[in-house]
């Protein structure tokens, strides 16, 4: 196998699966009507509610989905199972269920006034729907937020060479927001300036390799080399499991994070999340544009980098940790999440992009043709970990990555220093956004009953605790499967909520049907399966000797997977009920659309 | 069926490049931008109208020397002031790409 046949593949699915499959059902079952008037250009507030052009708003809405999901999911994935059925996954993935969840989602807030997914749950299936999901949201973000921090303090102890281009990635974020708001800078000169600064610095990484080096020799030395925490891990010695250790240098980078995303969600916007996201979309849209257009090439220019290195299939259950089971289904489902489908795209989309749609035609190139997209993004991610050397997954990862971007004539080992940033880059911007919706979310769900979640800060700063709470468990890899479970759940959610819509306005439900009964009972197996793997491969061993912190994380985390079960039981049972009731109704007739003004 | 010039449709297809790159990059400056400018003008109206949703402040007075320049603006206003739970209260749900 190599880099050109997978871009093949990838190119004809988006290609089959938009014109054969999508057009048919938005054309068939939908109906979208370019002639009826949508909530943009109903409610028109030239704020919140918007029509602006399909072009721009399919660039809007992809910038908004795509993250660091496809990337880490693939990396897991391929480290597990091998490429072939993480391949096979994304390809079905988003031919028939990833599209047809952000396109619903989308579609059922148009018709419904453009309100957001909790709203219509509310209205559609019952009114203790709206609470549980955002329950159900707030330990979903929590365990994103705990497996990103860990996975980039990992990173960022074991890579010095990042810190630099990091650092300067902040200054330059804040430096841009000044300049547009506050001094009315142009946007392209701000843009050349603070992009190529930050991607300056870099480059630079390599040569400022030494001075963090030394920064965490010293750091470390405070101790004596002694950890700060001692845990059992069972990713390492071959996924055996043996005791890790996290030293002064890794808490270090865990706390400055935590620091650089409380200040990301308690400043205002424009300050500091807006810009330093903008400025780290550019430097990781060089690297994956150059990197995708690398591997299609790879193969007549530098073939050496575009061969696949990881077997193709690693078994239907690999061991992991000596009492763990990984099994290829439910497990590689919500280990892929966001390249083959996502419940954040559905809860972006109901809000933010759809009270922008100007044209019910425009529901399916900017909503499906988004997450076909994501999908190449998510491809690139599996390519690149399959072609790279062999280590730890992100290592892999940025040498896969950075050997598709030395085909352009960059230095191989620039080319890593950029992959390696890329990746950090989307990871940190990401993480501090998900603060900032996770304390309001918080301040939502409790801060009615409890006042001092109304303040800012104390919100945020009790979402940051809890989060460095699930660091010190140090075994990302199921924080990660548990924020994929609640992920893909609220995907099932969501189409759950479509399927309930059809029934309701008596249309043909079964294209959001199928893959939500698929969906739900994989992603319920899942946290089942995972929350059993912490209890016995993470909680027993932390407790047989007696080690509090990792052991209050750890049980932290099976009761998290826990209440994520019980929510959507609730919410399925809700859902059914509803489904049921409009089915048994008789079919209603058709409203006449409004016209357009 | 008459079909357009492929220089029309290369103009076209670079239009449409151009307004994707601008949704994926500024339109959200641009969304912000008209979102800040928005609140500005809330707080003015509330100053100067807060009587319309039962906040007296200003003499009617000066209310009334100011009302031909804020008419186009107050069922906008009003209809949003509607949604919040306080009218002071202004929260970022913009979930900005995660």
């Amino acid at each position: 196998m190599n880099t050109l046949l997978a871009v093949i593949i990838g190119a004809l699915t988006v290609y089959l699966a938009y014109t054969l499959y999508a057009r048919r059902i938005d054309r068939n079952v939908i109906q979208s009507d370019p002639k009826r008037a949508t909530p943009a250009t109903l409610y028109m507030d030239g704020v919140d509610f918007m029509p602006t052009n399909r072009n721009i708003l399919f660039g809007y809405h992809f910038k908004s989905i795509a993250a660091a999901g496809p990337i880490v999911g693939a990396i897991v994935a391929a480290s597990l199972w091998g490429w072939l059925p993480a391949i096979i996954w994304l390809v079905l993935g988003v031919s028939f269920i990833g599209w047809a969840s952000d396109y619903s989602a989308i579609v059922i807030s148009v018709r419904n006034e453009g309100n957001s997914l909790s709203a219509i749950a509310h209205k559609l299936v019952s009114s203790r729907t709206r609470t549980v999901l955002l329950l159900f949201i707030f330990f979903y973000l929590l365990l994103v937020t705990g497996a990103f921090v860990m996975i980039m303090a990992q990173v960022m102890d074991s890579q010095p060479r990042t810190h630099l281009g990091i650092i300067m990635l902040v200054v330059m974020g804040l430096l841009l927001g000044q300049m547009l708001y506050r001094w009315k800078t142009g946007l392209v000169g701000a843009t050349v300036f603070t992009v190529g600064v930050t991607l300056l610095a870099i480059l630079s990484g390599p040569w400022s390799e030494p001075a963090f080096q030394g920064l965490n020799a010293w750091l470390n030395g405070l101790t004596g080399g002694a950890p700060v925490v001692t845990y059992f891990d069972p990713m390492l010695a071959g996924f055996k499991g043996a005791e890790a250790k996290i030293m002064p240098s890794l808490l270090f980078w865990a706390v400055a994070i935590a620091v650089f995303c409380y200040a990301g969600s308690v400043l205002p916007i424009w300050r500091m999340a807006q810009p330093v996201v903008y400025v780290g979309f550019w430097i990781t849209a060089l690297s994956m544009v150059l990197g995708l257009g690398g591997a299609a090439v790879a193969s007549f220019v530098k073939p050496e980098v575009a061969q696949f290195q990881i077997p193709a299939f690693k078994g239907f259950n690999p061991q992991l940790g000596p009492a763990g089971i990984m099994p290829l289904w439910p497990m590689l489902f919500v280990t892929i999440a966001c390249g083959a489908i996502s419940g954040w795209h559905a809860l972006f989309g109901a809000v933010g992009t759809a009270r922008q749609i100007e044209n019910e035609a425009d529901m399916l190139p900017v909503g499906g043709g988004s997450m076909f997209t994501e999908f190449l993004l998510g491809l690139l991610a599996l390519l690149a970990v399959s072609v790279g050397a062999k280590g730890a997954p992100v290592g892999t990862f940025a040498s896969g990555l950075g050997g598709f971007i030395s085909v352009w004539g960059v230095p191989l080992q620039y080319a890593v220093s950029l992959a390696f940033a890329a990746f950090i880059v989307i990871v940190l911007v990401v993480t501090q956004l998900i603060f900032r919706v996770m304390r309001i979310t918080l301040t939502e769900w409790l801060g009615d009953v409890i006042p001092p979640c109304r303040n800012q800060h104390v919100s945020s700063i009790v979402c940051v605790l809890l989060a460095l709470l699930l660091v010190v468990t140090g075994t990302w890899v199921y924080l990660w499967q548990l924020f994929g479970g609640a992920n893909q759940l609220m995907a099932a959610l969501a189409l759950l909520l479509v399927t309930v819509w059809l029934a309701s306005v008596g249309k043909n439900w079964l294209y959001a049907g199928l893959p939500m009964i698929f969906m739900y009972i994989t992603t319920m197996a899942s946290l089942l399966v995972t929350a059993y793997n912490i209890y016995f491969n993470v909680y027993q061993p932390n407790r047989e000797a007696g080690r509090m912190l990792p052991m209050v994380g750890s049980g932290l985390m099976v009761l998290v997977a826990l209440l994520l079960v019980v929510a959507a039981v609730f919410i399925g049972i809700d859902g059914w009920r509803a489904f049921m009731k409009y089915l048994r109704r008789p079919t209603p007739t058709p409203k006449t659309a409004p016209a357009r003004g | 069926m008459a079909t357009r010039p492929f220089t029309h449709r290369l103009s076209a297809g670079w239009e449409a490049v151009k307004q994707f790159m601008y949704g994926m990059t500024g339109h959200e400056f641009a969304r912000h931008a008209l979102e800040m400018r928005h609140e500005l003008e809330a707080v003015f109206m509330v100053v100067t109208l807060g009587d319309l949703i039962g906040v007296p402040i200003l003499p009617p007075v000066y209310s009334l020397r100011l009302l031909p320049y804020v008419v186009p603006e107050i069922a906008k206003w009003k209809r949003h002031m509607a949604k919040r739970r306080e009218f002071w209260e202004k929260e970022e749900y913009d979930m900005h790409g995660v």
